[in-house]
């Protein structure tokens, strides 16, 4: 098919409801960068994008920022973020301490303040590793095209509710929220349970003050035999066998 | 020392240096992100699946997927919040597909949000003017033609789908469906030339 032919088709294209021929004429166009389709579908991307834009405005709950960006592991307090000040005033107390030899006092003060926000700081900045590490896997399972998802908790008034995720090679990720955190000197502990056998255990978790958690499990996973996954609390500790009954329970 | 840094974090930046950031992996550029697009990114996640609780958990997906995904994102030339937009609908869509025990769509909701499909966009595209001419074009459809549009975008149906849905022949729904965007890129004129 020719450009001309295409044309009206290439906003069916982009809203990702073009049927073939034509779907597969336009990627066909698109994948030898043809210089009247590649201009096409970008315009008519364009227009979908304002149609995402002109949704009803509504106003995000106040809790949703520091949820998205407590899950980057980054700080959540507000719009002016002091953490690169206090290192450049740290590294600055520093530098005058040892140029201009201060009072003896002040200067020991001084040091051992700006050594704790020093080593806060590299608190922070190992947590925040970790914490990537941690989403690298949850994304390395989420963006397998296999992955089998199962939805818990969608039609009740107030339980815990989310997503689990399971793909063969990658492990099985969590995604709650309505979780309030396990009381002191308890944990959660989620369970993969095989079709026939008994519930094995999966990893400890804690959940964030607002309810939310990511919990992720690494490694192969029998998605086929598998019944359902659950979570327990259990204490700090962890257990080999769970308490009854689940807090929550995926059936997949 | 401090002014440019403490400018540059009240006063924001263009598109471009926050994506180089977010390549960075500045978690502080994560909340440049959202200050500048979760407005969006909700109010359109909340149309799709009509519920604020998995709303909340969609956009926090979307805003981890974009952070995952950023390093193939082209900083210069992309359209940073086009791209976060399709993101979120297939989220959405996703999401809603799920629920409904609808097959899982594996070809074309991953066309739509490479990052590469994102480069050369009209920088500023999402401006409240094009946005609202967007909006009067939308309502200036007729009543089928809206619906196949909104069946298709807010709810990620197949033509085959929405002929199903709508208990209309397929090739209406088709004739609907281009009519319907040729009404709006004519409506739209130079704005989008799609």
């Amino acid at each position: 098919m020719n450009c001309d032919e295409l044309r009206d088709d290439y906003g069916l294209y982009a809203l990702g409801i073009a049927d073939d021929p034509e779907l597969s004429e336009i990627r066909a166009h698109l994948q030898r960068a043809c210089p009247a389709c590649v201009p096409g579908v970008r315009s008519a991307r364009e227009l979908i994008a304002l149609m995402g834009a002109a949704a009803p405005a509504v106003e995000p709950p106040a809790r949703l920022r520091k949820r998205v960006l407590a899950s980057v592991g980054g700080r959540t307090a507000s719009r002016w973020n002091w953490s690169p000040v206090w290192a450049a005033v740290a590294a600055g107390a520093l530098i005058a301490a040892v140029v201009f030899n201060i009072r003896a006092q002040r200067a020991s003060t001084e040091l051992a303040r700006t050594g704790a926000v020093l080593r806060q700081l590299e608190v922070d900045s190992v947590s925040q590793v970790r914490e990537l590490a941690r989403l690298n896997e949850a994304f390395a399972i989420l963006n397998q095209p296999n992955v089998k998802q199962v939805v818990f908790g969608g039609g009740a008034p107030q339980p815990p509710r989310g997503r689990v995720f399971l793909d063969p090679q990658r492990g099985v990720l969590l995604v709650a929220s309505n979780l309030p955190p396990a009381p002191s000197g308890k944990i959660y502990e989620m369970w993969v349970i095989p079709k026939g056998g008994k519930p094995v255990p999966a990893g400890l978790f804690q959940s964030a003050a607002d309810g939310t958690a990511v919990h992720v499990v690494p490694g192969p996973v029998d998605v086929a035999g598998t019944a359902a996954v659950a979570v327990t609390v259990e204490v700090v500790a962890g257990a080999q066998v769970p308490n009854l009954p689940p807090v929550f329970a995926a059936a997949l | 020392m401090l002014l440019p840094l403490l400018l540059a974090i009240e006063f924001g930046e263009s598109d471009a240096d926050l994506v180089r950031r977010l390549q960075r992996r500045d978690p502080r550029a994560m909340a440049e992100l959202y200050d500048r697009y979760g407005r969006l990114v909700y109010a359109l996640i909340l149309r799709v699946v009509r519920d604020g609780g998995i709303a909340e958990d969609l956009v926090q997906e979307t805003f981890l997927r974009v952070w995952n995904r950023v390093q193939g994102f082209d900083a210069e030339r992309g359209g940073l919040g086009p791209w976060l937009l399709a993101v979120a609908r297939n989220r959405a869509i996703d999401y809603l597909r799920s629920a409904a025990g609808r097959m899982r769509n594996a070809v074309e909701l991953p066309e739509t949000e490479h990052p590469a499909l994102f480069t050369d966009m009209e920088k500023e595209l999402l401006n409240s003017d094009r946005v609202r001419r967007v909006r009067a074009a939308l309502e200036k459809l007729s009543k089928n033609h809206r619906a196949v549009i909104e069946l298709a975008y807010f709810e990620g149906l197949s033509q085959a789908e929405m002929a199903e849905k709508m208990g209309e022949p397929l090739g209406t729904v088709k004739t609907w469906v281009r009519t319907a965007l040729k009404s709006l890129r004519d409506e739209l004129g130079t704005a989008v030339t799609a």
